[in-house]
């Protein structure tokens, strides 16, 4: 019995130490706040579709299905549902609600996002247009987890969702940029 | 000249303290008569073909009889579960991420899979008495880890998969070695 104590002993040892550590870092100041930044070679107004188009936003955001329009408009207070497919829970869709809150087409765009019990957010996409056909795109975001032991996983979770958004702007840029440069027909 | 090597230490492992004298010395008794008989090649391929056939029903035997129980326990409750437990850790992650996220697991994930692996191996291999049940113990640890990749619902790099498949016996019998020097 003496090593199955001893197992048993260390994993409870290395567990307390990181739940002490995960307590501790989910209490830092910026604890559910996921910010990036992107610059692109297009202008403000060849990158706004990316963040509203459905077609377009399901090319650049992995692991999403489909935009749902709940309102027709796009303006303050317009409803959109993100279906995301949740591979790590079986491939389970997920719905997360979006609500506009600010709307300045080709300058900013605020969101309000929820999902359930799950997460509860707000979302801000940011254009800076540096001339020359080229656009600096500022995702700040800010969440805020429902279950418990979401909360204490956020100091893993924080991280993982800001890489996958880095992985996300990397595609978008890619897809601009393909989509920028090649000629327009004439009108 | 001697029987194949390799089969040879995998009869031993596999036979056990028990019985690994007398079956080893049963199997080394005929092959001998066969490869005087017909020849050296067909000696070898007839040896490695029984301790094929018998590992499995060996492993039974001594699984039934409980000699095996430790070593079982070691491998499932130091290596697979922990792993397990992990991968489902790191699968509710994934899925908590706002925008979700695939089946990739990133970098530190794994390192924390192989280090978790590693240390429940150790201290699996700190618990033996002799190389031949450290040897064992670490093969159980190699298998175990296997077992935990297969079950996984995580993305397993291939160096990953060989990290983890050579960290969990080595630490076992590093840990063994370590504390017989010691």
């Amino acid at each position: 019995m003496k090593w199955v104590l001893r197992i048993g002993g260390a994993l409870v040892a290395l567990l307390l130490v990181v739940l002490i550590t995960l307590v501790a870092m989910g209490h830092r100041a910026d604890a559910g706040r996921i910010r990036a930044t992107v610059e692109i070679g297009a202008s403000p107004e060849q990158l706004w579709p990316w963040v509203n188009d459905r077609d377009k936003l399901t090319r650049w955001v992995s692991w999403l299905v489909d935009v749902r329009e709940e309102t027709p408009d796009a303006a303050v207070g317009a409803r959109r549902v993100w279906v995301m497919k949740d591979e790590n829970n079986g491939g389970a869709p997920m719905e997360i609600l979006g609500v506009f809150r600010e709307y300045i087409p080709m300058k900013r765009l605020t969101v309000a996002v929820s999902s359930g019990d799950a997460f509860d957010g707000v979302q801000t996409y940011e254009f800076t247009d540096l001339g020359n056909g080229r656009t600096r795109m500022d995702i700040d975001s800010h969440f805020h987890f429902g279950a418990r032991f979401a909360q204490l996983m956020e100091p893993v979770i924080s991280p993982a969702a800001r890489k996958k958004l880095v992985g996300d702007l990397g595609r978008l840029k890619a897809l601009v940029e393909e989509h920028a440069s090649v000629p327009q027909p004439a009108r | 000249m001697k029987s194949l090597f390799l089969a040879r230490i995998l009869l031993l492992a596999a036979a056990g303290e028990e019985y690994a004298e007398h079956v080893a010395g049963d199997l080394e008794e005929e092959f001998r008569s066969i490869r005087s008989l017909r020849g050296a090649w067909a000696g070898h391929r007839w040896y490695a073909w029984q301790v094929v056939r018998s590992v499995l029903p060996l492993l039974n035997m001594r699984a039934r009889s409980g000699e095996l129980t430790p070593v079982l326990l070691c491998a499932s409750f130091g290596v697979a579960f922990p792993l397990l437990l992990l991968d489902r850790l790191w699968s509710f992650v994934y899925s908590q991420i706002p925008l979700k996220d695939g089946l990739h697991r990133a970098p530190e994930f794994l390192a924390v899979n192989a280090l978790s692996a590693s240390i429940g191996a150790a201290i699996g291999g700190a618990g033996t008495t002799s190389m031949r049940s450290a040897a064992i113990r670490a093969a159980a640890a190699a298998v175990s880890a296997g077992f935990a990749l297969w079950l996984s619902a995580g993305a397993a790099p291939a160096i990953y998969v060989s990290i983890l498949l050579l960290a969990a016996p080595a630490s076992s019998l590093i840990t063994f070695m370590w504390r017989r020097t010691a």
